[in-house]
């Protein structure tokens, strides 16, 4: 039992999502589930060949898939009929054009048996990977990730799961997290105002391409400019904090994290008035000018940023030779590939930075930094790059939000969502990109996945199952607007902030490092590791 | 009357004590000399509680002190005057001594021993209302002292009383100790300065790297050669 | 010429304030003339500030009282202070009693509800402590603080929760996340006139009253038990020199758990005050009064119990300055502009801070 503990974990996690959503989603989980047991059996096998490894997770991957299984199943008998839908409803399959019609039953069989199958052959195939000679498994996983991410968001339409919007909303923020990464992860500077980087690259985006200001520039080039404002800001923000230690930094961080939006929100009336020559202190009239020296706005105050409104609408990517509504709202795929290319980008360049000087500056001055300024190592400029560094990839997510929306209200970038990121990164690991990758995944999948389809299906359940059955009224009134998941995304980001802290504050993914360095102080009772025998 | 029986005390992955045995005999002086790095105050923290042994055990007449917090061990009767005094440097030197008394609740024995405290060390009556921060350093060393002579202990631990005093006031501080001794107080002594505690001491143990390396009466270890060299000065 | 490398960019920072302060409301020569003009005004509201200091003040104790203990910025107390309104609204509602009941049914209605506040967030401030703080007090420091943050999103969902539980308490109101009305149980009856007698441009109203005089009841009441009670000095200690306090025989545990019942019990009796004067209580109010409260207390000095005390006043008059003449749309801009400044250039605080070592 005990070696296939991982598979059972992994098969019951995906089970929790086939519970709520049924049918195709077995497909597609199901080669989550089998890729993830394939690499994880694969990798930990005491076996060295390569069909051996294969062979040798068959039995895991169909344990973990038919569990994954029943979560589809429970969806199909249990919870459809609870929440009033018709076992037999129609879910066709989406084909170009055409629709190939399919009752709920058939897609149930075919996602059950297809995902159990190909969960099982996507495992055995990454396990049978992992025992190939180093340079050809690397290539073959990268094509097979490459042709995942591919088919995905054509088989999420032509099924009609839909997740592609949330799929794209996760990929900004898996964006957001690799840029937190940088500057939380690898230099140990906690920001808590990182939300304010992503800000400045979606205005500036949107001054740049919309009517706010009456200026269109090209996409491609605007997104450069995003970056760049967006790294000139972390090193405007980041010097105040260079003289303070862990907390104060975090909370002046904060503090910007909140100034900035403050200020785009209220930008809608911005003139600059020479102060000086405006001197009249007794006896004027404020809106009687005496001698002004107009710099800017003279005509009449500019509205910069339209405040609550937002700027809307903002321009779109356009590629030369293509349809010029290529990436407009009718379809998803432009944008899906343009921030997948984005993310692939990011990770290489990271990469490079990781394994560069200044990657291994950043760990030192993380690991202590007197010790490092010691080596030589500048801590200034080391943290003054870890901040400008990070924010370029928020520039970039802000740019491509920007555009991708197209329209920005100052209210979506407040605290939370800076709380949002840092949850991805501590959930994943600190310090390690693919761990920051699946917190980003697991946290933005639940918000935007996850919470909101518990909501709907718990709201037919009342309404279908429960509410007829209860006749106090207070009861009912409660139990129909209080009951509601998504209303619980606070609590729920909240939770994992103290339980990751308490129980597992390396991550999700760790290095051994860090997992050997947060646990040690645990051994004895009082401040002994700090203490100096006698 | 205090015992330690193959204590192994660890920080993390390091082996600080490693499997220390002594004992202290009620109205003893006893000294815990080595030097730096051996483990004396880490014996000392151990026994207090403010670590916790790993293995062996801790008995204070036979009661059982290896596992209880440190606030315990206080109220069944150790105190101690730690490594570098730890007085409370925004306290007066009169709230600093009933800190010291925390833990007692017969008001008239505190009140007595307060009057105690002032006579052995008269320095203290006069900066009475002084804070702990802008006291000297001797006179820190005899505050901290007194504190833990306020809780009335069954085992007084000192913890390297000499270090960073001019010489004169080393002498005068190591002469009170003597005298507390006299008067009845149990002392476990941990000291740098071999010479001081060994011309005060009952019995000594000589610790190094975490093992107890010597051990037997004060004049004893005086005449021993390999003390003598290492920790006396003398050749 | 030494002069003038000195005061130059003191001298470059006022002008660029100056010239971009009227983009956030501050418009120098706008705000002067509009004192001059009407200085009444200015009086006012800081007889306004003042009020809505008193109250930072003592949300700023529990900050202090906390930091100065184990030295984290306990995120959630200004949440804490939220449920404190919060259940304070409900006891009310529970009573019903509103504006238009008698006195001393009013009266006995603020107090249950003072009652329940206290004890309600200091019981909860201790279970923070031990679910969310206590294992991590020897872990690196950032660990409580990101952990504190946590707490506080929990505590903002259950306000948001809690308000939206019309079929139990129906006055929240229709809206979970909408701002509550709060009874105004203490009317505004003008002291100066109706009193005293005294026909002046200003006005100092009961409500004012009431909160300035229990604010000051509790600060004073606070400063006599960490000052000369024995479990006011164990914490004292504490703060100071952790081993120390230890080898004396204290309970650390139970003195921290103490702290944080203190901290927790002030901020309800401050939820209670906010109510009763501003009479409108938000599940986000945390978040703004925290803010507050916590740039008081550090521009009083961290750790320091007197300068949280004038951290708040000050911090509640400036508010209420920037309210006025620059748009409230800007003053927690101003606070954290404050916030940042203080941190940066005199970390210590006005007053000092007060944090010990640990051993």
């Amino acid at each position: 039992m005990e070696k296939y503990r991982t598979a059972i974990t992994i098969g019951l996690v995906g089970a929790a999502i086939t519970l709520l959503f049924g049918g195709w989603s077995m497909i597609l989980v199901g080669t989550v589930v089998g890729a993830i047991t394939g690499l994880n059996y694969g990798q930990h096998s005491a076996k060295r060949g390569a069909l051996d490894k294969a062979r040798e997770v068959l039995l895991p991957a169909l344990i973990g898939n038919i569990i994954m299984g029943l979560g589809g199943t429970l969806y199909t008998f249990v919870v459809v009929p609870l929440t009033g839908k018709s076992l037999n409803y129609d879910q066709p399959l989406k084909l170009g054009t055409g629709r190939v019609p399919l009752d709920s039953i058939a897609v149930f069989i075919i996602g059950l048996a297809a995902g159990i199958a190909i969960g099982v052959a996507v495992a055995a195939l990454i396990a049978y990977l992992q025992g190939l000679p180093e340079n050809v498994r690397r290539v073959a996983f990268i094509a097979s990730l490459i042709v995942f991410l591919f088919g995905l968001p054509f088989f999420d339409q032509v099924t009609g799961l839909d997740w592609i919007a949330a799929i794209i909303t996760i990929q900004i923020f898996i964006l957001l997290a690799l840029g937190l990464n940088i500057v939380v992860g690898y230099a140990g500077l906690l920001d808590l105002g990182y939300a304010a980087f992503f800000a400045i690259g979606a205005y500036t985006t949107g001054l740049l391409s919309s009517p706010q200001i009456d200026i269109y520039w090209n996409f491609w080039l605007v997104i450069w400019v995003a970056a760049a404002m967006a790294a000139f800001a972390g090193l405007v923000l980041g010097a105040p904090t260079l003289p303070l230690r862990g907390d104060y930094l975090a909370i002046v961080t904060l503090g910007f994290g909140e100034i900035i939006p403050v200020v785009f929100r209220n930008l809608i009336s911005v003139k600059l008035v020479e102060p000086f020559t405006r001197i009249c202190f007794v006896g004027c009239d404020p809106k009687v000018d005496v001698v002004r020296w107009c710099i800017y706005a003279c005509q009449g105050a500019l509205d910069l940023t339209a405040g609550e409104k937002g700027i809307n609408p903002i321009g779109r990517p356009m590629i030369p030779f293509t349809d010029e509504l290529l990436f407009s709202s009718r379809s998803y795929l432009p944008w899906y590939f343009l921030v997948f290319g984005l993310i692939v980008l990011s990770i290489f360049f990271i990469r490079r930075l990781r394994n560069s000087r200044i990657g291994r500056a950043w760990m030192a001055i993380r690991e202590d930094e007197l010790a490092a300024s010691q080596m030589g190592i500048d801590p200034v400029k080391t943290k003054l790059l870890a901040f400008s560094m990070g924010a370029t990839f928020s520039g970039f997510a802000g740019a491509f939000y920007g555009s991708y929306i197209s329209a920005i209200f100052p209210s979506v970038f407040d605290f939370s969502v800076s709380v949002i990121i840092l949850c991805m990164v501590i959930l994943g690991g600190l310090g390690n990109m693919v761990g920051v990758i699946i917190g980003g995944i697991l946290i933005m999948g639940t918000d935007r996945l996850f919470l909101p389809q518990i909501a709907t299906l718990l709201k037919d359940f009342m309404r279908h199952s429960v509410l007829g059955n209860v006749s106090n009224p207070v009861l009912k009134d409660f139990l129909e607007i209080s009951v509601d998941p998504n209303q619980m995304r606070l609590a729920i980001f909240g939770l994992v902030l103290v339980i990751m802290m308490v129980v597992r504050p390396e991550g999700l993914v760790p290095s051994e490092e860090r997992r050997a360095e947060l646990h040690e102080g645990e051994e004895e009772h009082g401040d002994a590791a700090t203490e100096a025998a006698a | 009357m205090l015992e330690l029986k193959d204590v192994h005390t660890y920080y993390g992955n390091i082996h600080a004590l490693k499997g220390i045995s002594l004992n202290v005999q009620k109205g003893e002086i006893v000294t815990l000399i080595g030097s730096n790095g051996a483990g004396k105050t880490t014996t000392l923290r151990t026994i207090q509680g403010l670590i916790h042994a790993r293995h062996g055990s801790i008995t204070l007449e036979g009661e059982e002190l290896t596992k209880i917090p440190a606030h315990q061990v206080t109220m069944r009767g150790v105190s101690q005057s730690p490594e570098g005094r730890l007085i409370f440097p925004r306290m007066t030197v009169l709230e600093n001594l009933e800190m010291g008394a925390f833990t007692r609740k017969d008001k008239d024995g505190i009140k007595s021993d307060l009057e105690r405290v002032f006579t052995v060390f008269p320095r203290l009556k006069e900066r009475i209302k002084q804070t702990g921060g802008t006291l000297s350093g001797g006179e820190q060393q005899m505050l901290a002292i007194g504190r833990a002579l306020m809780a009335n202990p069954r085992v007084l631990l000192l913890d390297e009383p000499s270090m960073g005093l001019a010489p004169i006031l080393v002498e005068q501080i190591f002469n009170i100790i003597g005298e507390l001794n006299k008067q009845g107080t149990t002392i476990l002594l941990v000291e740098q300065n071999a010479r001081m505690a060994l011309s005060i001491a009952h019995r000594g143990y000589v610790l190094q790297t975490g093992t107890i390396r010597l051990q037997g009466s004060a004049t004893n270890l005086q005449e021993d050669d390999e003390v003598r060299k290492t920790y006396l000065g003398e050749h | 010429m030494q002069l003038v490398r000195r005061f130059l960019p003191l001298v470059i920072g006022i002008y660029l304030l100056l010239f971009f302060g009227p983009l956030a409301g501050f418009d120098f020569f706008r705000i002067v003339g509009e004192i001059y003009n009407k200085p009444s005004l200015l009086l006012q509201q800081l007889i306004n500030g003042l009020a809505n200091g008193s109250i930072v003040a003592i949300v700023a104790l529990g900050y202090t009282l906390v930091y100065g203990i184990i030295e984290l910025v306990n995120f959630a107390h200004g949440d804490v202070f939220m449920l404190g309104a919060f259940m304070a609204l409900t006891v009310i509602g529970a009573t019903g009693v509103t504006e238009t009941s008698t006195a001393s049914e009013k009266l006995t209605a603020a107090l249950l509800a003072g009652a329940a506040a206290i004890i309600f967030c200091g019981v909860i401030n201790v279970i923070i402590e031990r679910f969310a703080y206590r294992r991590l007090r020897n872990a690196p420091r950032l660990a409580p603080l990101i952990s504190a943050i946590g707490v506080s999103f929990i505590v903002q969902n259950i306000g948001l929760f809690w308000g939206g539980l019309r079929s139990f308490f129906p006055i929240m109101g229709v809206n979970s996340a909408a701002p509550k009305a709060f009874p105004d149980l203490i009317g505004r009856v003008d002291v100066f006139k109706d009193w005293f007698g005294l026909d002046l441009p200003i006005t100092l109203s009961t409500k004012e009253l009431m909160v300035i005089v229990v604010a000051a009841a509790l600060m004073v009441g606070l400063r006599l038990l960490v000052q000369y009670t024995k479990i006011g000095k164990a914490m004292r200690a504490t703060a100071e020199n952790r081993d120390a306090a230890k080898i004396m025989g204290i309970d650390i545990d139970r003195v921290i758990s103490f702290t944080f019942l203190l901290g927790g019990a002030l901020a309800g009796a401050a939820g209670l005050m906010f109510g009763l004067y501003n009479n409108t209580v938000v599940f986000t109010m945390g978040f703004t009064g925290g803010l507050r409260a916590f740039t008081s207390a550090v521009l009083g000095g961290i750790g320091n119990i007197t300068g949280a005390m004038f951290g708040g006043i000050l911090i509640g008059l400036l508010a209420a300055f920037s309210d006025q003449y620059f748009s409230s749309r800007w003053t927690n801009a101003w606070v954290f502009a404050i916030l940042v400044t203080v941190m940066v250039f005199r970390p210590t605080g006005l007053m000092g801070e007060n944090v010990g070592q640990k051993a």
